[in-house]
């Protein structure tokens, strides 16, 4: 699983039916720079710290095994210190 | 999901069976990357998209027979080239 970032919202109105009406996010991996697009059954706001599982079970994730997904989020994670890659204390 | 933006049409007149009559476009990514992805919605050249990759590429193609490995899933509404570069 990806530790990501949630950015914010992505807005894709024409899209192939089977990704239905999922919210799809803009998030950034930590360690890279580049930004990826994840679907969000968990329900995120920008900032989040989140962990993300990609390959086959991002379509498990995603609720059944013919949602086209290769990103899905699975758990935000309550809190996360960047500056030490940690889960703080408290 | 990818962001990716389309560069062009792409034409294979001799091409898989499993990939006939599908349309194909060249993407580039935001480091200038050119990949080829199949097309179900009829994304027009200098749309952002979100790509699809890896086994559920098959599955957002409309059958997982289909041989791609990059399916393009939604045009981008409101996107810009300096979010997608930074």
């Amino acid at each position: 699983m990806k530790i990501c970032q949630v950015e914010g919202t992505l807005v894709a109105t024409a899209r192939i039916s089977g990704l239905q009406n999922r919210r799809l996010l803009v998030v950034k991996e930590r360690g890279s720079s580049g930004k990826q697009v994840a679907v969000d059954p968990v329900g995120c706001k920008p900032g989040d710290w989140v962990i993300a599982v990609g390959s086959s079970a991002a379509r498990d994730a995603a609720g059944s095994k013919d949602y086209p997904s290769d990103l899905t989020i699975v758990g935000i994670i309550d809190y996360w210190d960047e500056a030490t890659g940690r889960e703080q204390a408290s | 999901m990818q962001i990716q933006r389309v560069v062009r049409d792409l034409v294979t007149t001799k091409r898989n069976f499993w990939l006939s009559a599908k349309a194909l476009r060249v993407v580039e990514d935001a480091a200038g990357n050119l990949e080829v992805a199949l097309d179900p919605i009829g994304a027009k050249p200098g749309d952002f998209v979100v790509t699809i990759g890896i086994s559920a590429a098959r599955i957002a193609a409309g059958n997982p027979k289909i041989t791609t490995d990059l399916t393009i899933g939604g045009i981008i509404d409101h996107w810009d080239e300096h979010r997608w570069r930074d």
